[in-house]
């Protein structure tokens, strides 16, 4: 019996976002087993060395534990029978209220009605659940097999009958209410448990797909850029330390094997002198781009581990420099006040790529990468491409992120054509997942 | 080594005897990684006695400990094994002309070649293998603790190659072949998360995160540890820490900050944090001098909150 509680409760915790391998559930059995499950606290002690790997799935890892064995205080004395979800709470359920002639479940003590519920709860797969709506299907199907379909219609029978069946049925009516209370509490706190953790999943994966545009009627979308990104740090950080090892280094190798009367047993290698990238992000914020660029920044700055050197400067119909905004303040809060500050309308990137040449001629380098993003609509003014091609001879590279779909690139009063010669890379970025994609190529070709 | 251990109970009481005062949880990791046959990777903020849990462990085994520090850069040959090729070199030097008279009867290329190649196995051998820890473990006459200090420390290639060794016990040697563990060691990594640990590497371990401890278990430690100490102002003194602890600092102070400080306190004699000198002695706590001014500020002030409680 414990064996498949706790399977629920591995299924549970994965629904809570933990990562658990199978080879980790079996370990947990055997610790479980060495420990025993007398001791509330030892287990949950011997599940969390078992199955939680990460500091930040730690209070994941305790609240899904609570919930699971929250009705076992009820039950402490009663070792073997640790309760878990699939108990309905006895005192709630009502008393008997057969009659002649009645189903036999309408004469169940509270006791016997708990036990029947909870064994018919053991027969189903909780673990299906995966949206709120889908509740009152599980509870039905809960309290038809525990037989109210008798029930129902014996209800039904009685209000064809005279004043007294009526009443009865009236009372039948209020019994049965209580029974189905019971149940819906009971399939809530199961949705709690798996569910809750595939609707999640579900939605994550809605979030990284649709447009920007949608994205604000999410809440948490703070939350999974900032997974995002730290996935996509610690990848890179990789990366850059196997790549560093350089050319033999001739003269500690040399001086080394003196020792070894001249053969050279140990090599010394030099390391590559790190060549530090400097971005610098442009970002439109006139009100048809704000919310990609409200993504582009939260991400790149939820990534100073591995990114460092950004500067980033907002603009819609006048250029200013933001970065200091994400110095005083928290990546979203800055965002935040940077767009209050400086949204408008009447972009005008000509005049944009003069201001920025003027502002930053100095520190544009062969180290810099020098990111725009916008749609490039450009309310029929100047281009101004020659100064893009003046900055692109300057800097390492160019790369322009579009909101749009690239069929409509040139549509209207955009004018992606005029810049696209100058860009080394020019992507659509429209989602989370494009922006990911975007990040993770940028970061494989830069120096940190 | 211990084979049985009775209980958690029996371990939490041997820690104690040796003045490692610990949580249920840590004893229990400890129970399970011995039972499970399973490395421990001990996480936690600097100074909360990570360290210090390998050491009892070695202790309440009465196994030897084998301690292998991690840092950037550390390599198999450091860590593992490593050839003499010194002694290899001298060795030849030294056997040169042995060698003449051992090939003289041979007439061509061949045949010395051959000759040579029977003796070449001499020199990958034992006599010329210089054991690091991990090997050093491996092979012990006796199960040991083997302790992989700030594992966060060393390169990801490092962490790579101890999967090996976490998961079977066994390293691969190109010139030995595999070498198994005779018996296996308990393993306890720790890392003081400067970098995120890779998951195969978390997979294969039980994992145990060391927070700093609440106001009791550190006033039990504290008066464990520093004998001397008046038991009021023990308790005036972790709970300042724990009040530190709570403010926006550079370095938290860690258990062993608060037991210097104990110390420090035993010596000047003091029996209240009130007195002058006390203020003086916040440079032992805090190691950033911001962090000293802070604290300064903070001590009347938090003082006189517990007056009037």
């Amino acid at each position: 019996m414990p064996q498949r509680r706790l399977q629920e409760l591995i299924q549970a915790l994965r629904g809570a976002g933990l990562r658990i391998s199978p080879a980790e559930a079996t370990e947990a059995m055997q610790a479980a087993a060495l420990i025993g499950y007398r001791h509330r606290d030892r287990l949950e002690s011997a599940l969390a060395v078992t199955l939680v790997k990460r500091q930040q799935d730690q209070l994941a890892f305790a609240e899904t534990f609570a919930r699971f064995f929250s009705l076992s205080a009820a039950h402490a004395d009663d070792a073997d029978n640790t309760a878990s979800p699939g108990e309905a709470d006895q005192a709630s359920m009502p008393a008997p209220a057969a009659k002649r002639d009645d189903p036999a479940l309408l004469a169940q003590s509270p006791q016997q009605l708990q036990q029947q519920m909870a064994e018919a709860a053991a027969q189903m797969d909780f673990t299906a659940m995966e949206v709120i709506t889908q509740q009152g299907l599980f509870t039905r199907r809960l309290l038809m097999s525990m037989g109210m379909g008798a029930v129902d219609e014996r209800i039904l029978q009685l209000d064809q009958g005279d004043g007294r069946d009526q009443a009865h049925a009236g009372q039948l009516r209020q019994w049965r209410q209580q029974v189905r209370a019971q149940a819906a509490a009971l399939v809530r706190r199961q949705f709690q448990l798996h569910g809750a953790g595939k609707g999640r999943a579900l939605r994550e994966q809605t979030m990284r797909e649709v447009p920007f545009r949608q994205l604000r009627e999410f809440r948490d979308t703070r939350a999974l850029v900032r997974k995002m990104a730290r996935r996509l740090a610690s990848l890179h950080q990789r990366r850059m330390r196997r790549s560093r090892r350089g050319l033999l280094d001739a003269r500690r190798t040399l001086v080394a094997s003196v020792r070894n009367d001249g053969v050279p047993a140990r090599l010394f290698w030099r390391q590559r002198p790190r060549r530090k990238s400097r971005v610098m992000v442009i970002c439109d914020v006139s009100s048809s781009v704000r919310e990609p660029a409200r993504f582009l920044l939260q991400f790149l700055y939820a990534m100073t581990d591995v990114l460092p050197r950004v500067r980033s400067f907002a603009f819609a119909s006048r250029l200013e420099e933001i970065t200091d905004d994400f110095a005083d303040y928290r990546p979203e809060v800055a965002v935040g006040r940077i767009l209050d500050r400086v949204s408008g309308s009447g972009t005008d990137y000509g005049s944009m790529f003069e201001t920025f040449w003027q502002r930053c001629e100095k520190q544009l380098d062969s180290n810099t990468t020098v990111i725009v993003l916008g749609d490039a609509r450009n309310n029929y003014l100047p281009d101004g491409a020659e100064t893009l091609a003046q900055i692109r001879r300057r800097v390492k590279q160019v790369w322009w992120l579009n909101p749009e779909a690239p069929s409509r690139w040139n549509s209207g009063d955009a004018v992606m054509d005029r810049y696209l010669p100058h860009c080394r890379v020019a992507r659509q970025c429209g989602s989370l997942n494009d922006l990911e994609r975007v990040v993770d190529a940028l970061l494989a070709g830069l120096d940190r | 080594m211990k084979t049985r251990i009775e209980s958690v109970e029996d371990i939490t009481a041997s820690f104690a005897r040796q003045g490692y005062i610990c949580s249920e949880r840590i004893a229990l990791a400890v129970y399970l990684a011995a039972q499970l046959h399973k490395p421990v990777l001990v996480e936690g903020p600097p100074g909360v006695g990570k360290t210090e849990l390998a050491k009892a462990a070695a202790a309440f085994l009465e196994a030897p400990l084998i301690r292998l520090q991690c840092y950037e850069g550390l390599d198999e040959s450091r860590a593992l094994y490593e050839w003499k090729y010194g002694k290899q070199l001298l060795y030849t030097q030294l056997l040169r002309d042995k060698l003449g008279g051992l090939l003289a009867d041979t007439d061509d290329l061949e045949s010395s070649m051959a000759r040579l190649g029977d003796l070449g196995e001499a020199f990958y051998s034992d006599t010329f293998l210089e054991p690091r820890p991990l090997l050093h473990a491996l092979r012990s006459e006796e199960p040991a603790v083997l302790l992989i200090d700030e594992i966060d420390k060393a390169d990801q290639e490092f962490e790579a190659f101890l999967l090996e060794l976490l998961s079977d016990f066994q390293i691969s040697i190109p010139e030995l072949g595999t070498v198994r563990a005779r018996h296996q060691p308990l393993v306890v990594l720790t890392s003081n998360d400067q970098r995120e640990l890779s998951d195969a590497l978390k997979r294969r371990c039980l994992h145990l995160y060391i927070p700093y401890p609440d106001a009791a278990l550190e006033n039990r430690i504290v008066s464990e540890r520093v004998p001397g100490l008046d038991a009021r102002l023990s308790e005036q003194l972790v709970g300042f820490i724990q009040h530190l602890r709570e403010q926006d600092m550079k370095k938290l102070p860690a258990i062993s900050e608060t037991l210097d400080w104990a110390r420090a306190l035993v010596l000047l004699h003091a029996d209240s944090l009130e007195q002058e000198q006390v203020a003086d002695t916040l440079n032992l706590v805090l190691k950033h001098e911001q962090d000293v001014t802070l604290a300064r500020d903070l001590l009347p002030r938090w003082l006189r909150q517990q007056r009037s409680r």
